[in-house]
């Protein structure tokens, strides 16, 4: 279980995050909805010690992030926007294989781990291409591969669908259910919930740092649009 | 901008501690046989190495055309005279020969570039240089073969930019400057990007890289390489 408890994240002074306490149960699909600047972003990124609190505490299946960094990113893959800016190399496969490698992991372990993960993005057989071939669709679906390479529990997708046509998007969100079906948490951020918001378990909505929503969908997208979230019609 | 592209040639198969050593020995070759012929036939190996390599030297030149008008100065400088007749051919003629030797030397790195994914140029640096000092030239150069055509797209999009609004009419010092700022502003944020990327995947300086194979063929090119360091001390190799 992620666990966050009256977070406090502040950006010069200025509380991006301000008192927030949420938690993911395993295997769970939550949508993390809300404007832009409301600090969602900032949010995610202490599921994995990307930042440290300010005050608040965030402990991923009883771990401190910022503690045992390693143990948090094994357990809750992040994907970024704009998946260009997470790649670390010119191929499929050696960027894919980057986070095991890390890991110290043997050559054998890493070669397997690259080969499940690209076959669950649907991309085994484009291993050796090179990333900047691909079409956006593909390449958010390498940055997804290179979360699952390090066997994650949890995976955390900080708008992926941004900058992405229909097809891809729709080919992006299957994947994401085949994972969600396999018992990974899936934590989606976006400020645009439609196609998305029937397979949540749980919405969230932020608004100013804080949790102004939360409930199963049904109950939550009439707030959401109060929010300045766009909701379906 | 030449980088790793993926392939089946035998560049590509060959262990990357062999087409380093074949670039130190071609480079030994180059600056000391600094005759015609010697020149020949450092730019004959050079065309085998890009052959090897399935890359052809014109986009090599292109890709390396910031590097060549910067060796193409050398000998318009030295030709230069204070005074009558203001240039003097024999030093500019001298000078050029030197130039020249650099030339296919950059030719057999576009190939290096070209065959050798970053993560195997990694290893083999790490290889050899053990410990700590390795592990930090690794990662540098690592980053810097995989950035740098990153970089130069940055820099691209920026000239883009100023031209999709009629940029191109501004004098050059205020396009140079826009394009300049927006190249950096660009790195930087990009760098910021990456720095967040590198430690939500864990980032290691000794990760698990890539086990290194040598294969006969890097015998043949191994000791080709011996041959052309030694070359110096076999006169009769070079008339």
């Amino acid at each position: 279980m992620i666990e966050i408890r009256d977070l406090v994240h502040r950006y010069d002074g200025e509380a991006a995050v301000d008192g927030v306490t949420l938690t993911v149960d395993a295997g769970e699909w939550v949508l993390l909805a809300g404007p832009n600047g409301s600090g969602k972003t900032t949010l995610v990124r202490h599921c994995n010690g990307l930042l440290a609190p300010d005050a608040g505490t965030v402990r991923v299946d009883g771990v401190d992030p910022i503690e045992d960094p390693v143990v948090a990113r094994t357990t809750v893959g992040m994907v970024f926007q704009s998946p260009r800016d997470q790649f670390v190399a010119a191929t499929v496969g050696a960027d894919v294989a980057f986070g095991p490698e890390n890991l110290g992991l043997d050559r054998d372990e890493i070669d397997r781990r690259v080969a499940d993960a690209l076959a669950a993005v649907d991309l085994a057989d484009r291993r050796d291409e090179r990333i900047d071939a691909l079409s956006g669709g593909e390449q958010a679906r390498v940055a997804v591969a290179g979360a699952l390479a390090m066997d994650p529990d949890y995976l955390v997708l900080d708008e992926p669908f941004a900058g992405l046509d229909w097809a891809a998007r729709r080919s992006l969100l299957a994947h994401l259910d085949d994972l969600h079906a396999a018992e990974t948490a899936v934590v989606l951020v976006t400020h645009d919930v439609r196609d998305v918001h029937e397979r949540a378990d749980r919405i969230v909505g932020l608004e100013d740092g804080r949790v102004a929503v939360e409930g199963p969908p049904d109950e939550a997208l009439a707030d959401l649009a109060a929010i300045d979230v766009r909701v379906p019609e | 901008m030449i980088a790793y592209a993926p392939g089946e040639t035998v560049a590509h198969r060959l262990d990357p501690r062999s087409k380093v050593a074949f670039q130190f020995g071609l480079a030994i070759f180059a600056v000391a046989h600094a005759t015609p012929r010697g020149l020949v036939a450092s730019f004959a190996l050079a065309l085998l190495a890009l052959a090897a390599a399935r890359l052809s030297p014109l986009a090599a030149l292109r890709a390396y055309w910031v590097v060549l008008a910067v060796l193409a100065l050398g000998p318009l400088v030295a030709g230069l005279a204070f005074g009558p007749p203001w240039f003097r051919a024999a030093p500019a003629l001298a000078s050029l020969a030197s130039v020249l030797r650099i030339v296919p030397i950059v030719l057999v790195s576009a190939a290096f570039v070209h065959t050798t994914p970053v993560r195997d140029v990694r290893a083999a640096i790490q290889w050899a240089v053990p410990g700590r000092t390795g592990r930090l030239l690794g990662v540098g150069v690592g980053m810097t073969i995989r950035f740098v055509p990153v970089v130069r797209g940055d820099v691209a999009a920026s000239r883009e930019a100023i031209r999709a609004r009629g940029g191109d009419v501004r004098p050059f010092y205020e396009r140079a400057g826009g394009i300049a700022l927006g190249s950096v502003r660009r790195a930087l944020r990009r760098a910021d990007a990456l720095s967040v990327a590198l430690r939500a995947r864990a980032f290691a300086y000794n990760p698990t890289l890539p086990a290194l194979r040598f294969r006969p063929f890097d015998v043949v090119v191994v000791f080709g390489a011996l041959v052309l360091a030694v070359s110096p001390l076999l006169p009769g190799l070079v008339p």
